[in-house]
């Protein structure tokens, strides 16, 4: 379980977090839904250190995650940031072998167990045939699932993606949820930030609503839903619809 | 992929050809022509000809080698910048290291007048300042790859404004100085390039040890840093090995423009951006071109000799100009 206790991030006099206290569980897949700037980025990047917590902690599985050293965290919790600001010139498989860099010495030299991982890693994300060529010159939905496939080779338990589908085509987006939705029936725990509250409440096991740089709520979609609170924070309104082939969540 | 390989394998063993042919043409060639029996007798056998063997023993190897060894520790320093920072438009010269250590032994010249031995050091201590300004200047701003970049040009011209202030203030200085701003092998003895040459030849070592890190910086920080990468104390740690390669340099070749900002350009172009190539390409093709601009300075007018920062600028100035016009600043180069 990953668990955030009165966290708090304050950056020159500003509070980007207001004491936040959540328990992401175990082999769920979680979804963060809330309008732009309510710190969503910022709560998912105190993970990777990008944001320092000023007050409370982190625990996963019971451990102190702030004081484990980074690559440790990058073993146990691998994280995909939004990824739009580099688009690295390097063919995909370097960049999914990238992926391996927390698991490698000082030589930074892989072994065959690591070109296995990252094979079955491209494999997973459907970007093998992308093999050799350049990420800068791959589609968008392409291009994110080949980062998918980088945190993939992480081999993590926990997975966490920050807005994977926005700017990308139905498609991909679909294909991108169809792949960390998997990861979830597997076993494993992934976090989600996700725009399309359709989809986040389609696929969510479990619900976070942030507001405001806190937490407003968290539950299952079906309480969330019933709660009114999606009204409240984006003024939106949740319709369900069925017919023979299943049941349908349309926000409008 | 292994057609590709194989291409790089052929590439590769062309840049060591053009480094041995540049070598043995560039000690064979100058005011004097010894031709290429005598210049490896000169090594091999050295009472064939006394003549031959002082002048390429005594003149002209110290000399390749300052080339070779400025040429590596420039190119591999661009290679660094340019990853640190992920913009095709670093050297250490863009981004004011150059100056740093070109003011500082303005300032030993100034301040400790005929103490040659010193230069090096104030050389060395001038790179190491101009870094650590930019980093100190982008920390407090944002650790941002523009700011850094910004910061580095500030740095840069704010050591210019010294330099040419000292330039002014003492002309004697002024009149010994113009070389060494413009870049010059002239003269160089190998007592002047063993202790450089050590300190480029150990941060060459820990710049193939960091190829690794450089590219995984290339790929944002919050990606680096969600790998488990340490991304404050490797950038630090890569530029204060970019600069121990560009103050070593700067103390015995000066301000050498250009050789830092293209090479690792045209190794890009071969091998693409892994670092782990990219470094020990820029150390044979950057040892290659400095050996060769060296030698066009001496035999183009020959017997009068021209500073080789010259020609290296008449030859990086146009590929900069290609650069800006072409690429745009090439913001997506990186490891």
């Amino acid at each position: 379980m990953l668990e955030f206790k009165n966290v708090s991030v304050v950056k020159n006099g500003t509070a980007l977090l207001k004491d936040i206290n959540l328990s992401i569980e175990t082999g769920k897949l979680t979804v963060f839904i809330g309008p732009n700037a309510c710190g969503k980025t910022t709560l998912l990047q105190t993970l990777n250190g990008s944001s320092k917590v000023s007050k409370g902690s982190i625990t996963l599985n019971g451990e102190d995650y702030l004081a484990l050293p980074p690559k440790e965290r990058a073993k146990k919790l691998s994280f995909l940031p939004q990824v739009h600001s580099v688009i690295p010139a390097i063919p995909v498989r370097t960049l999914v072998s990238h992926g391996r860099f927390p698991y490698l010495g000082f030589s930074r030299r892989s072994g065959d167990d690591d070109k296995h991982i990252v094979n079955e890693a491209m494999s997973k994300a459907g970007v093998d045939e992308y093999s050799g060529e350049g990420v800068d010159t791959l589609s968008g939905g392409v291009r994110q699932r080949a980062f998918i496939a980088m945190q993939l080779a992480q081999q993590s338990d926990f997975i966490i993606a920050d807005e994977p589908t926005t700017y990308l085509d139905l498609p991909s987006k679909k294909m991108i949820v169809e792949i960390y939705s998997g990861l979830r029936d597997e076993g494993k725990t992934v976090v989600l930030v996700l725009h399309e509250l359709s989809t986040a409440l389609e696929i969510a096991d479990r619900i976070v609503v942030m507001g405001d740089r806190k937490i407003v709520s968290t539950g299952t979609p079906e309480e969330i839903i019933s709660s009114g609170i999606i009204e409240s924070v984006f003024g939106a309104t949740v319709k369900k619809f069925s017919d023979e082939t299943g049941e349908y969540i349309v926000v409008m | 992929m292994k057609e590709k390989a194989d291409k790089k394998i052929l590439y590769i063993t062309a840049l060591l050809i053009i480094l041995a042919v540049s070598f043995v043409v560039s000690l064979s060639f100058g005011s004097v022509k010894v031709s290429v029996g005598d210049v490896i007798g000169a090594f091999v056998s050295p009472s064939t000809s006394p003549v031959s063997t002082t002048i390429i023993r005594d003149v002209r190897f110290p000399r390749v080698l300052a080339g070779f060894l400025a040429g590596a520790g420039l190119s591999v320093a661009g290679v660094i910048l340019q990853g640190v920072m992920n913009n095709a438009l670093a050297s250490p010269n863009t981004i004011g290291v150059g100056s740093g250590a070109g003011f500082f032994v303005m300032l030993s010249l100034a301040l400790f007048p005929g103490k040659v031995w010193l230069q090096p050091v104030f050389a060395f201590a001038g790179a190491l300042f101009a870094t650590l300004s930019i980093f100190a200047l982008a920390y407090f701003a944002d650790t941002s790859r523009i700011t850094i970049i910004l910061a580095g040009i500030t740095v840069s011209s704010f050591l210019s404004a010294g330099i040419n202030l000292i330039k002014t203030l003492d002309t004697d200085i002024a009149l010994n100085i113009n070389s060494f701003l413009i870049g010059s092998l002239s003269g160089v003895s190998l007592k002047d390039i063993t202790i450089p040459g050590i300190f480029i030849a150990a941060a060459a070592i820990i710049a193939i040890f960091l190829a690794g890190a450089l590219n995984i910086l290339g790929l944002g920080d919050d990606v680096a840093a969600s790998l488990g990468m340490r991304v404050s104390s490797v950038r630090f740690l890569l530029m204060i090995v970019s600069s121990i390669l560009a103050g070593s340099v700067v103390s015995f070749a000066g301000v050498l423009g250009f050789v830092g900002l293209i090479v690792p350009h045209i190794c890009r172009r071969i091998f693409g951006n892994d670092a782990k190539i990219l470094i020990p390409c820029s150390i044979l093709l950057g040892g290659s071109f400095v050996m060769i601009c060296d030698l066009l300075s001496r035999v183009l007018f020959s017997p009068y000799e021209l500073p080789t920062g010259i020609i290296m600028s008449f030859i990086g100035g146009p590929f900069f100009m290609y650069l800006l016009i072409i690429k745009k600043g090439g913001r997506r180069l990186n490891a």
